[in-house]
């Protein structure tokens, strides 16, 4: 039911995407000024140095995007993603704490046709914070900060001439340094997480 | 092709590795791959020449393999990336390593744009005989990639037109040798005396002329000294240009967007990283005869860079990694873009994300004079001092600074337009 749910919503949108030509503006994708937000779900796989394995989870996602055109195909803007997950385990005995990690990147979008395919890639900073419940009130809260590295693709969807529906498939991969929690440090923290999201873009 | 190069790169690479140098770490077959697949980026231990001079190198012969395949500076650059990858997943059976993903990859793309504009300055499509053979050889080391596709193209003999990276507009080309003086490098205390060899290359004028495409203008300067060799490579190049005023003004100034490759290895900093830097670089002219005063003022965001600190790093690793940030300035006297007078310093903060729990802030000061003496020959002095302080959150602070300086005889060769 959900697979047939998914396919009826593929073919409308892309009837819907097909059958509007009149309204799909002149410059096929965004142009000017841009923004776009958008959220969905995400998967983190979290390495450390000296570490045997990775330690995988999943939780929300949002991003939000904003920029300018540099030409026809090649557009700049600035990033900032989150992913949150409330019920993350760093290790067997620990399943209550919260990780989330931010980014901050100066992306490009390159559209290398007239449709509204277009890649991403960008490079910025990255924060992590992980707590873990003490007690009903207070948690051991530690925080990283360090870099960031984003690739992905997505499709604009021209729903008039200053709207869009997007979509995303994106990795970021993060490097964090060392995280402290109870009892254990996490050295050299690399967070690599994988988005697939829905924008809604104004341009 | 371009892609089917990289791959053939690391093909190459991989088998002569495993067959040639019998290195187990190169045996890496669907198991490793399924392993890394799974088990993704960590952080390796290999020395700072290796992940801060050899890989960027390497990356370049990726990005290469697409500028020579008909692709632009910006169409290359998922080239670099897409061959480091590969590489990292399924070309060793070690773990990916992320440094080296981004070393190789940042690093490949201003080496390779580069050794790209260089190769092509030295060869010339036009010369014949002795000479154009001579050029095609020269070349060879610098952009290797570039030298199999014009072989595989009969480029080495064929005459035609030159690309349009032959001609930099302006340039100018320093070599100098000498004597370098340094202290406390060979022993605790004293100065001790070695040979010392320094390149610069200006390639462009951002004064003469407008942006056209990435790297059209750089500066590069490399180093080597009979202690330890390699010390330094520097290069910066402009990934964008505008006129803050107009190009015909008497007094210039030129915002501006580089992308920058640094190495420096001496005994209180080995330091390296890829950084872009954005700032304004202005002249003053005086008379008619070229002569002008030229400042830069940049401000900088190290990507990821790289700082020794000993006792510390990872595993066998004696150094760690890091972003940052930072600026530098510089005052020259100058004619024609070849400075006489050149006074500057850069700072630079590191916050690392592997190796210790530490923030480092490195700083560089120095002054070079240049006398000419006879026709594009004369005497230079460097004098520079290096500082760096490094606060570790479980572990002393570590203070050290470092000075030396040079003396040699240089000749400058300079065109201008």
């Amino acid at each position: 039911m959900r697979r047939a749910s998914a396919v009826a919503l593929c073919v409308v949108a892309t009837l819907w995407s097909t059958a509007a030509p009149a309204q799909r503006p002149t410059r096929p994708h965004r142009g000017g000024l841009w923004g776009e937000f958008g959220f969905g779900p995400g998967l983190v796989r979290v390495a450390c140095a000296g570490c045997t394995n990775v330690v995988s989870s999943n939780g929300p996602t949002s991003h939000f995007r904003i920029g300018g055109t540099v030409s026809d195909h090649v557009l700049i803007g600035f990033e900032a993603f989150s992913l949150l997950d409330k019920a993350f385990q760093f290790s067997l005995d620990v399943s209550t704490s919260t990780a989330e990690t931010a980014t901050a990147t100066v992306v490009i979008l390159w559209y290398p046709g007239k449709r509204g395919l277009f890649f991403k890639g960008g490079v910025g900073v990255a924060a992590g914070q992980y707590a873990i419940p003490t007690s009903a009130t207070q948690a051991d809260t530690s925080t990283g900060a360090g870099i960031a590295l984003t690739f992905g693709t997505g499709w604009d969807w021209s729903i008039s001439r200053k709207f869009a529906v997007t979509a995303n498939v994106a990795a970021y991969v993060t490097a964090v340094g060392d995280i402290v929690v109870p009892g254990r440090r996490v050295d050299d923290v690399i967070a690599t997480m994988y988005q697939g999201s829905i924008g809604f873009t104004f341009r | 092709m371009a892609v089917a190069q990289s791959i053939a790169i690391n093909t190459f690479v991989n088998r002569v590795d495993a067959w040639v140098f019998k290195q187990d770490w190169a045996r890496a077959g669907t198991r490793a791959w399924g392993r890394n697949l799974r088990l993704g980026w960590e952080w390796d231990e290999d020395a700072f020449p290796t992940n801060m001079f050899a890989h960027p190198y390497h990356g370049g012969l990726y990005f290469n393999a697409a500028r020579h395949n008909g692709l632009g500076y910006f169409e290359s650059v998922p080239i670099a990336f897409f061959g480091s990858w590969t590489w990292e997943y399924l070309g060793e059976t070690y773990r990916p390593s992320l440094n080296d993903w981004f070393m190789t990859s940042f690093g490949g793309i201003a080496l390779g744009e580069m050794f790209h504009r260089v190769g092509a300055t030295i060869r010339d499509n036009g010369a014949r005989g002795r000479s154009r053979t001579m050029r095609e050889l020269a070349a060879l080391p610098i952009d290797p990639m570039g030298a199999f596709n014009r072989l595989l193209r009969g480029q080495w003999k064929g005459v035609g037109p030159n690309p349009p990276e032959h001609d930099p507009g302006s340039y100018v080309l320093r070599l100098g040798g000498g004597l370098r003086f340094a202290e406390g490098l060979v022993s605790d205390s004293g100065i001790a005396r070695m040979g010392a060899v320094v390149v610069d290359l200006l390639y462009g004028d951002q004064f003469g002329q407008e942006y056209k495409s990435p790297f059209d203008v750089f500066s590069a300067r490399l180093i080597l000294s009979s202690n330890g060799g390699f010390q330094a490579l520097r290069a910066s190049g402009r990934l964008f240009g505008s006129n803050l005023n107009k190009p015909t003004a008497r007094i210039r100034h030129v915002l501006a967007v580089n992308q920058r490759y640094d190495y420096y290895k001496n005994p209180a900093q080995s330091v390296g990283g890829q950084s872009v830097e954005i700032g304004i670089n202005s002249r003053w002219r005086f008379g008619s005869k070229g002569y002008g005063v030229r400042t830069s003022l940049f401000w900088d965001f190290v990507i990821l860079g790289a700082i020794d600190a000993p006792g510390t790093g990872l595993g066998e690793r004696n150094y760690d990694f890091g972003p940052g940030a930072g600026s530098r300035w510089e005052i020259a006297l100058e004619r024609h873009g070849a400075r006489f007078l050149r006074i500057g310093g850069q700072a630079e903060y590191v916050h690392t994300v592997s190796g210790a729990s530490a923030d480092h802030i490195i700083d560089v000061s120095g002054i070079e004079l240049t006398i000419p003496i006879a026709k594009g020959f004369g005497i230079s002095g460097h004098t520079y001092v290096f500082n760096r302080d490094s606060r570790y959150s479980d572990a002393p602070r570590d203070r050290r600074d470092y000075s030396e300086a040079r003396l040699m005889l240089v000749w400058t060769k300079a065109g201008f337009k």
